[in-house]
């Protein structure tokens, strides 16, 4: 399977902010809430990045009510493709 | 016009997924009302087991898959045999789900509608045409959801089944006439299940939102399907949520 790599997951949150007009801060310990990074932008974030890998990236959701920081995204984001 | 006469109490009530939880204390309580049991679930566990050897004459139970349904004529077979004729259903077995419709994949959506519309449905079907065959009149118990009724993310697949199994249950109540009492319980999340996937902190919030200020608890429901299955009420066709109020 095809990976994206951190940096790119972290260009493709960037989009995903920028489309509704937030700036993806630099501190990857910011948390979602303040950045106004909902569920449903995380699921468009995997879906683009599952465009990219060409491959589904499914999960149950206790595993996505623990994400709470940026970096808790690209950390999930990670382990989701390397599982 | 024909004299009524009501549908006898159960005598003899089969359980799908009795071997934990709702479904063993669902079978537990019809035992103490004085019915037998045939209570089945992919394995039979200690409790079920104990329940089984403290009342051999009363209770027969088999480790059956509900998906297959080859297996599940078998066990209706065989606890007629060994019981007598059955004349109520309880259809519980069901799996679970918690995790958004867009990243669930299809093979689990396959498995969730498998094992909660349409094995319920070929049980239904199996049981209704032993005991039409007979003549006889019965009951049948869906348990279904909330979820069936209002929306709650991270359940579409799981929703969908129980909202078909309500659906269907209606049907079935014009189908067999007044033949066979055919309704639905529907809890509303229980304690036990929101805490193994929830944190304290929502756990808390549901709670606080259900006017009773109480999740749901299987002692809620055995008296509800008890009064379907053994008391003469009338009621027919019809889903009776047990949520403490959360969905009102």
């Amino acid at each position: 399977m095809n990976t994206v790599s951190r940096d790119e997951v972290r260009s493709m949150m960037g989009d995903v902010l920028a489309a509704q007009g937030k700036p993806l801060p630099a501190d990857e310990l910011t948390p979602l809430v303040d950045i106004g990074f909902r569920s449903l932008d995380f699921s468009e974030l995997a879906l683009r990045v599952e465009d990219e890998t060409g491959d589904e990236l499914n999960f149950d959701a206790p595993g996505l009510r623990r994400i709470e920081t940026v970096g808790d995204v690209l950390d999930f984001l990670e382990q989701l493709q390397s599982a | 016009m024909p004299e009524y006469t009501p549908i006898p109490p159960a005598s003899c009530v089969v359980v799908s997924g009795a071997s934990r939880g709702l479904g063993l204390a669902l079978a537990t309580d019809a035992l103490k009302r004085g019915a037998r049991v045939a209570g089945f679930a992919r394995t039979v566990t200690p409790e079920l087991q104990a329940l089984a050897d403290a009342h051999p004459d009363d209770v027969h139970v088999a480790a059956v898959d509900a998906n297959d349904s080859g297996a599940v004529a078998g066990f209706l077979r065989d606890a007629a045999d060994r019981l007598g004729p059955l004349d109520a259903l309880v259809n519980n077995a069901a799996v679970g789900q918690d995790s958004l419709h867009v990243h669930t994949s299809p093979e689990r959506i396959g498995e969730i509608v498998q094992t909660n519309l349409t094995a319920p449905l070929l049980l239904t079907r199996a049981f209704l045409r032993r005991l039409t065959a007979r003549g006889g009149r019965g009951r049948v118990v869906m348990v279904t959801s909330v979820c069936a009724q209002r929306g709650y993310a991270g359940l579409v697949a799981y929703s969908a089944t129980k909202g078909g199994l309500d659906s269907a249950m209606r049907a079935l109540a014009r189908e067999m006439h007044g033949r066979v009492l055919v309704n639905s319980v529907a809890p509303g999340f229980f304690a036990s299940e929101m805490s193994s996937v929830l944190g304290g902190e929502q756990l808390e919030t549901i709670t606080r939102r259900t006017p009773t200020g109480r999740l749901v608890e299987a002692d809620d429901l055995t008296p509800i399907v008890g009064m379907l299955l053994f008391e003469d009420t009338n009621i027919h066709g019809q889903v009776l949520t047990v949520d403490g109020g959360s969905s009102i």
